[in-house]
């Protein structure tokens, strides 16, 4: 094989990567800046996540200075989802493969964000606080 | 008596000094023997030439032909001329590129497909946990198990060392960690939690392993032979001779960082009691051994076949991109950095 054609092929397939690593997020984005996935009950808004083979959905965004509770919904889920992270509160567990896991993140501030990893680093979630 | 200089080729690593002056020095007989005709043999690795002292009357010409005849099986060969085989060295490299990298396409590929995503529902028995054995040895945990089984398998190949017998202990040692450890975590109950960090930073150190494999198998240390540094050269010396090291590394990878270990260890936590903790680690391990068992004996019989050259450079790849997935993963998991992608 010449050293052009090969060049041509890796540069193809390079391209590939751009498409699985890049262009799923940005369309992933897109929708899920519509989804409404926070309800306030009691005075108290609850943010559900359903984490699967990653996170959904990736990007939410939340009501700030309101006492929040994160609401993580495995199902059947034995992927690095369900190894859960969230280093700005210091959360770290492996959630069981089927139920909910209510974690309290206190009262954020508008501007502020929550970053949750799995333990893999491979999938992660961000919710961002508007006043 | 008279010294010949050869060049010699196929010299890629540091053992293999000290294997052609073995051949070179017993086959012909010994020193002292009166048949023999080689009466000493100088291995220069970073020249790449081999000095023989003999008492032969036969020209040069004639001597590397006898020469080769012995050390062809090793497949090391010597020459009068310097070779120009770096011409045909680059050629691989070039073919290597892009099948390694069609690979890392379609692995992430299937992650991103989400066909691995499939649930399975109610009780954890040994039978779904071997399931989950399965899915999880084609899943981004193969990103760090798999790369590591693959870079380390073609390396001890490449070493020309017994490797089947440091695969059946790799593996043996696998399956006993996870079957003892899970008893343990079943016994011990929700005592022992596996630290995220610990595992995070095992992950760290696994990645850096398989880029250093990976680049020694493409053969960006070829031109200086010995770059790795000297203790993590003792270290794969030791892979390669002992017995116990193998066996330590395969138990080592019950820690290493996979989302499908870790909710396996999470089950057998709750299954209270050593039996049921056994059978599902056990199981789950299971699971993943065909795969596994897969990478290291297709790297071996790979290795030794025609295209070894074509295979370790397309492993060589393959690895440094798994490497530098399960680095950048591994660092996003730390918090060190903000996660780069999402598969």
């Amino acid at each position: 094989m010449s050293k052009t054609v090969s060049i041509i092929i890796t540069l193809a397939l390079f391209m590939g990567f751009g498409i699985i690593f890049l262009g799923g997020s940005i369309s992933k984005n897109n929708s899920s800046q519509a989804v409404q996935n926070s309800e306030i009950k009691d005075g108290i808004q609850y943010i559900t996540i359903n984490a699967k083979g990653g996170y959904s959905p990736k990007v939410s965004v939340a009501k700030a200075d309101i006492p929040t509770k994160l609401i993580i919904k495995t199902n059947g889920t034995y992927d690095c989802s369900a190894s859960l992270v969230i280093r700005s509160i210091g959360f770290q567990k492996t959630l069981s493969q089927t139920g909910e896991e209510i974690i309290d993140i206190g009262t954020p501030k508008a501007g502020q964000s929550l970053q949750g990893i799995c333990g893999m680093g491979m999938y992660n979630f961000l919710i961002n606080y508007n006043s | 008596m008279k010294t010949y200089t050869f060049h010699v080729t196929g010299t890629h690593c540091a053992s293999c000094k000290i294997l052609i002056e073995d051949i070179l020095m017993n086959s012909t007989g010994s020193p002292q023997d009166e048949q023999s005709f080689v009466k000493s043999v100088r291995v220069n690795l970073k020249r790449e030439i081999v000095e023989i002292e003999t008492d032969s009357e036969k020209s040069q010409a004639e001597l590397v032909d006898i020469l080769n005849e012995k050390i062809k099986s090793h497949k090391y060969s010597l020459t009068i001329d310097k070779s120009i085989k770096e011409n045909k060295k680059d050629d691989v490299i070039w073919k290597a590129l892009p099948i390694g990298i069609l690979f890392l396409v379609l692995f992430f590929w299937l992650q991103k497909s989400g066909v691995l995503n499939f649930g399975i529902g109610g009780q954890t028995t040994p039978t779904t946990s071997f399931i989950i054995g399965l899915i999880a040895s084609v899943s981004s945990c193969l990103a760090i198990v798999g790369g590591l089984v693959l870079s380390l398998s073609a390396k001890i190949s490449q070493d020309e060392i017994s490797d089947t017998k440091t695969f059946l202990l790799f593996h043996t040692g696998r399956l006993v960690s996870f079957a003892v450890l899970g008893g343990i975590l079943g016994a011990v109950g929700s005592a022992i939690g596996i630290n995220f960090t610990f595992t995070a930073i095992l992950g760290l150190v696994a990645s850096i392993v398989m880029l250093l494999l990976g680049l020694n198998l493409i053969g960006v240390f070829v031109k200086n032979k010995i770059a790795l540094p000297s203790s993590i050269f003792n270290f794969f010396r030791k892979i390669e001779h002992k017995t116990f090291t193998p066996l330590a590394v395969g138990f080592g990878t019950f820690f290493l960082p996979c989302g499908f270990t870790q909710s396996m260890q999470v089950v057998a936590l709750s299954s209270g009691s050593f039996m049921s903790g056994t059978f599902i680690m056990l199981a789950f391990a299971l699971g993943t051994l065909p795969m596994l068992v897969l990478l290291s004996f297709g790297a071996a019989s790979f290795a030794h076949g025609k295209h070894a050259p074509l295979f370790f450079k397309s492993a060589g790849i393959v690895v440094i991109g798994l490497g530098i997935f399960a680095l950048l993963a591994g660092l996003a998991g730390l918090g060190i950095i903000n996660p780069l992608f999402s598969i």
